[in-house]
């Protein structure tokens, strides 16, 4: 006879080694339906009529997750023969958590206790009699690494399974809890099989409003929860969790003895500095300012300048115009190669060596486990603004490529989490921005600490805006999931690993500029020297240049960017060139402002460049390319993760207006803090900062009967 | 024929580049340039 039997457990608890040694090549992986979440199933090795199932790794059975609602569903509407619930022996307190539920649903329960080769090495002991007689169910020992006790605990669940008996927990809450869980269960229907009625009834008490999807009548328990509420003063899922924990402790006091000399790791006592309440934001700010002040200004900057005074100026250039003088290379093709082609490539590569460095740092800080912390960090404050920590992910992921950063947002269950994500995410600077931010710090600020930092501070405090003015609206209001995560112990990364991962976003980066940055140089540059002179169509003098093709659309979209201070036919071009790749910017100033002709003569790289741009305007420019819509790429991303034409210009339309109005307001504000007077931009700039700080601080009063269908307003 | 010979190298150049992105494209590498299997961003 067919039997069903699942494996259930926290994440990273050994179920799916435990699971690949159970049933060796005989599985098969998809996706459980509608979700992204992954199904495994597989048949026991010996045992053809006994299927396997490997439930996604979750910490409990609240409605949180789409890993946790797959899972219950699962086990409430399929109910498997048995569950085979593994447990991390080196955590047991948190697992068995998930235990107490598991054992709620009346299916047939054997534990096995993993990773005993650990607890015996830290010197503790779980004593397995006592805990299987505490829990009312079998309990073995396993360790799924090295493959022992995985036979027994197999046979063992094939045997309960086979027996098909219901299973009574035997832990009991609160006297006062367990009367009302009681009464509750008198309320439900006939829909609900006799041994599951304790699970049902604790979740309805606990308002879980996922579980009425799997009834068919759903009784009225409000007096139940205001009687537990006012009994206890607390919120029924709060009274719940608590007794759940007051039962697990008695376990834990009666079944595991702890090693005393290891009651803190190495680990807690750094988290208990670095994830302080007061502390833990002032680090990380300490931590990213030395990041990019020693990326972008000291160690960055020393071979960055190097690479562009030396290699890209005296060496490179003046040894491809000899060889190409010396094979009487055609001047259209040499100035295309020499002023397009390395002017253009040459000025983004000038900052591989700043690129590499920071990326050196990321590296180092996400394997070292500190990055795992910033995201619980983060959690804290966004939770204030309307966004989980599960949001901050993907912004760290993008301060690489803001296109695996978008991709990350899948992980976001909440709908309206993931889509402000999506719209948020590529605020935080790309490492493709790096070279804008590097080029603005060192040429217009003279390689100011200050400017590199701030670029990254401006993209957090963006992201921190846009969250409180969108969850104002009625398109993203309501409360953030809840945020759980697992932190990695920390550790000392291996050298290899980080160059490994330095070199690997280094390489990208090179080949971008061999790729995409090389291709639009060239058509820059044919669109720079070509134009329409006394009437005719023709290669342009350089004085010439704004007859260019180039001018004359730049020319079209320059007064748009009048009031940020860069209404410059270049400036707009450059602006607009990133969107093919924001590196692109770097490489379209090499090409306008002349970098190869300026290395030539010696003169002071990017002095033009500097001599065009007041500080002010350099500044707009600046957090106008870091916040306005992203590359070509990322919008791609944005508009396969958002699955909806009108919700993609949606984000795509915010970012700009977001970085235009920011901009304009720097501009303005800043003009006249330096004696650039007071005009027209300046009362639009005050207006807009006072419709900002109103959009932040305006109150809003969620309606709890207004039901917005964003698919009627978005259509496709 | 030195004009030639360099036309040739840019124009060269320039089928290496888009073929790399093809062949990028078609074996899933990310815009990132980095291996899609090896990375939590989850771009596929």
């Amino acid at each position: 006879m067919a039997i069903k039997i699942a494996l259930a457990g926290n994440p990273n608890c050994g179920k799916t080694t435990l699971f690949n040694a159970l049933t060796g090549s005989n599985q098969f992986v998809g996706n459980w339906p509608g979700v992204t979440v992954e199904k495994k199933e597989g048949k026991l090795k010996g045992h053809k009529d006994v299927t396997i199932m490997d439930l996604p790794g979750i910490y409990s059975l609240s409605p949180y997750t789409l890993e946790e609602v797959v899972a219950r569903n699962y086990l409430i509407n399929e109910r498997p023969d048995a569950i085979l619930n593994i447990v991390d022996g080196t955590n047991i307190e948190r697992n068995l958590y998930l235990s107490t539920q598991i054992m709620e649903l009346g299916i047939p329960v054997i534990m096995a206790v993993n990773m005993m080769d650990i607890v015996e090495k830290n010197g503790d002991k779980i004593h397995i009699d006592k805990l299987a007689k505490k829990l009312g169910c079998e309990v073995v020992t396993i360790s799924a690494l090295k493959g022992t006790g995985i036979k027994e605990a197999a046979d063992k669940a094939v045997q309960i399974a086979q027996k098909k008996g219901a299973a009574v927990p035997v832990h009991e809450f609160d006297k006062d809890v367990e009367a009302v869980i009681r009464t509750v269960e008198s309320k439900l229907g006939s829909d609900i099989v006799n041994e599951q009625k304790r699970f049902f009834a604790i979740k309805l008490l606990e308002k879980d409003d996922k579980i009425t999807e799997q009834m068919k009548s759903v009784p009225d328990v409000s007096a139940e929860i205001k009687q537990l509420e006012d009994k206890f003063d607390d919120d029924t899922e709060s009274i719940i969790t608590n007794e759940r924990y007051v039962y697990i402790s008695s376990i834990i006091g009666d079944c595991v003895t702890k090693n005393k000399k290891n009651a803190m790791t190495t680990s807690d006592k750094i988290d208990r500095i670095v994830t302080n309440r007061w502390l833990a934001l002032p680090i990380f700010a300490v931590v990213m300012w030395v990041v990019y002040y020693v990326s972008v200004t000291t160690v960055g900057t020393f071979v960055t300048d190097w690479t562009n005074d030396v290699l890209f100026g005296e060496i490179i250039p003046p040894a491809i115009e000899n060889l190409l003088n010396a094979i009487h290379c055609a001047d259209w093709l040499q100035g295309l190669i020499l002023d397009g082609i390395v002017a253009g490539v040459g000025a983004v590569l000038g900052f591989v060596p700043q690129m590499l460095v920071l990326f050196l740092f990321l590296a180092f800080l996400e394997s070292c486990g500190y990055m795992a912390r910033v995201a619980f960090i983060m959690d804290r404050i966004f939770r204030k603004f309307g966004l989980s920590g599960k949001s901050f992910i993907p912004m760290l992921i993008g301060s690489g490529c803001g296109v695996p950063g978008i991709m990350a947002s899948r992980t976001i269950e909440n709908d309206r989490d993931r889509k402000m994500t999506i719209m948020t995410t590529t605020f935080v600077p790309c490492g493709a921005k790096l070279p804008i931010i590097a080029l603005i710090a060192g040429a217009l600020f003279n390689g100011a600490s200050w400017v590199a930092p701030s670029a990254y501070f401006v993209g957090i405090a963006a992201i921190i805006c846009s969250g409180i003015i969108l969850k104002k609206t009625k398109l993203f209001a309501g409360d953030p999931a809840p945020f759980v995560m697992e932190l990695p112990a920390y550790h000392w990364p291996t050298v290899s690993n980080v160059l490994r991962s330095m070199w690997e976003r280094g390489w990208s980066f090179i080949k971008k500029a061999g790729t995409i940055i090389l291709m639009s140089t060239i058509v820059l540059w044919f669109l720079m020297n070509f134009g329409w002179v006394d009437g005719s169509f023709g290669m342009l003098e350089a004085e010439q240049l704004n007859d260019s093709i180039l001018a004359s659309i730049g020319s079209v979209i320059a007064p748009l960017f009048a009031p940020l201070g860069w209404g410059d036919w270049k400036m707009a071009v450059a602006a607009v060139s990133g969107l093919i790749a924001k590196e692109n910017v770097v490489g379209t100033f090499g090409i306008l402002f002349g970098f190869g002709e300026v290395a030539e003569d010696g003169a002071e790289i990017w002095g033009q460049l500097a001599g065009s741009l007041s500080t002010v305007a350099a500044y707009s420019f600046l957090v106008f390319n870091l916040l306005c819509a992203p590359c070509f790429a990322a919008m791609g991303a944005i508009k396969r993760e958002m699955n909806n034409t009108k919700w993609f210009f949606t984000a795509i339309g915010y970012q700009t207006l977001l970085a235009y109005v920011v901009s304009l307001c720097i501009y303005q504000i800043g003009n006249l803090f330096i004696g650039g007077g007071f005009g027209i931009g300046t009362v639009v700039a005050v207006l807009l900062i006072i419709g900002f700080v109103y959009l932040l601080v305006r109150p809003y009063k969620e309606s709890a009967t207004l039901s917005v269908s964003t698919n009627k307003m978005f259509s496709k | 024929m030195g004009t030639f010979i360099t036309l040739v190298v840019v124009v060269g150049l320039v089928g290496l580049a888009v073929r790399s992105m093809i062949k990028d494209k078609k074996s899933g590498k990310g815009s990132c340039g980095g291996n899609c299997g090896q990375c939590k961003g989850h771009c596929d």
